[in-house]
């Protein structure tokens, strides 16, 4: 017996390291960042309060970027109003003449952000309104330029969204010109890569982004980005497309939360055949 | 017969333990809350991890597990992640350092350039295995987003590891 103590006081390091990562190995498969608990809802609540406090601190170098961006966008938007008053006039005759339905205009809240958390590439902001004005989980987060993200989780005054800058995220997208789907996920910085489009499809550098009808998270049209390259992969049956957003996740300070949330029973029916397919592949 | 419990000792010990403790949870905040204004293009360096190398270096390789086991999961829990990615990482960051604690040489080691190397090798390390929690769910290539991401966190990481040892300068020479 003592020569079993000498022995486990000798390598009692080794043990505990064992031991350790054994009981991180268990918590790693038990839960993952969707899966946000009461305790971690208060958690926000009192960051958002924490970040609320350090807010007022200028970042310089974000206010650069943002005057530069914005003289960009000003130029950008002044050349584009034309083009749009044009488009306008044309689009109100065709849509007379096709008899379409006015696409649906969906309320929108304006929220200040006051805390972002770019921790180990993982990017999160939290917002300034939580519950107590309306916003819920799994609405959508964006600004006049596009996308922003998706509300993950909400107290009641505030609300933290998961950036569309992160590696789980993946956006049923559409470009523009020709109508083509795909499916956006995130490469690093503001750039996305454009996955599942066949080599034989015409996608050219410049062709504009808009999230697609088929987005069980994301309400269509929303714009997204600019294709910054596209190129035939020899190597694979699908181009490489890289995208980048036209929002500058650096310079953010306000923005829009949609009140539009993807129809739950089609939220339900994608879970359960989610569910349906992982137990028949444990099943195997 | 050797004594066993020195009370004076262990009175030392316990309030290190809630120093290390206080400091974790500040940091811990701080890395949340005012680190996005010293961001390099989504870049931050990882405050907790420089407190991993810092205790473990300083206490022994058997109290720096459980302090990077227990900092990891206090930091999980804050950032939203994973819970367990992060006290996996620290704890492994921790074994790790532990073959670099000599006793006796604690305030030379900890204020010296020999820190901050332990502290680039270790987020090195510890960053090569967190991006493979990090990617398995994306589409990401390893390979490319560890160099492009996991070694400017580390460089950057070290080099906040340079304050924390100029911070044991003034401890080392009160010693002599």
């Amino acid at each position: 017996m003592q020569y079993f103590i000498n022995f486990i006081v000798k390598f009692k390091e080794y043990f505990t390291f064992v031991a350790l990562v054994i009981i991180s190995l268990s918590l790693i498969s038990m839960g993952s960042v969707s899966k946000i608990g009461g305790l971690r809802t208060i958690m926000i609540g009192t960051m958002g309060q924490l970040q609320g406090v350090f807010s007022w601190i200028p970042n310089p170098g974000a206010v650069q970027s943002e005057n530069r961006a914005l003289r960009e966008l000003n130029l950008q938007l002044s050349t584009e109003v034309t083009k749009m008053r044009q488009s306008l006039l044309e689009n109100e005759r065709l849509k007379k003449l096709l008899e379409l339905k006015e696409s649906t205009e969906y309320e929108m809240i304006a929220c200040e952000i006051v805390g972002k958390s770019s921790v180990e590439m993982r990017n999160y902001i939290t917002v300034n309104k939580g519950e107590n004005f309306g916003i819920k989980k799994g609405m959508v987060a964006r600004t006049d330029a596009g996308i922003v993200g998706l509300v993950i989780a909400v107290s009641g005054n505030y609300s933290l969204i998961e950036l569309i800058a992160n590696r789980n995220v993946k956006i049923s997208a559409n470009i523009i010109r020709n109508n083509i789907d795909g499916i956006i996920s995130w490469q690093g910085e503001d750039y996305f890569v454009i996955n599942n489009i066949p080599n034989s499809f015409d996608v050219k550098p410049g062709d504009e982004v808009v999230t697609s009808n088929y987005s069980n998270k994301y309400p269509p049209d929303i714009p997204v980005g600019l294709i910054t390259k596209a190129e035939v992969d020899k190597s694979s049956m699908f181009m490489k497309i890289v995208m980048r957003s036209y929002v500058n996740f650096q310079t953010l300070e306000q923005l829009f939360i949609v009140k539009y949330i993807a129809n739950e029973e089609r939220q339900r029916l994608l879970e359960e055949i989610e569910m349906k397919l992982q137990i028949k592949k444990s099943e195997k | 017969m050797k004594l066993m419990f020195d009370p004076i000792k262990s009175k030392n010990v316990t309030q290190n333990y809630i120093i290390y403790g206080a400091v974790a949870i500040i940091l811990s905040l701080l890395q949340i809350s005012l680190l996005n204004l010293i961001e390099v293009k989504g870049i931050t360096p990882d405050l907790l991890l420089i407190l991993v190398v810092w205790i473990t270096l300083a206490e022994g390789q058997f109290t720096g597990l459980f302090f990077g086991f227990g900092i990891g999961l206090l930091f999980d829990f804050i950032t939203l992640d994973v819970i367990g990615t992060n006290a996996l990482t620290k704890t492994i960051a921790a074994f790790f350092v532990g073959y670099f604690y000599k006793e006796g040489y604690v305030s030379e080691r900890l204020g010296s350039f020999f820190f901050v190397l332990i502290t680039l090798v270790t987020a090195v390390i510890h960053n090569l295995i967190y991006y493979i929690f990090y990617i398995r769910l994306s589409d990401l290539n390893y390979l490319d987003f560890f160099i492009r991401y996991g070694l400017a966190t580390s460089a950057y990481t070290g080099v906040f590891a340079i304050i924390a040892m100029l911070l044991n300068i003034p401890r080392k020479q009160i010693n002599r």
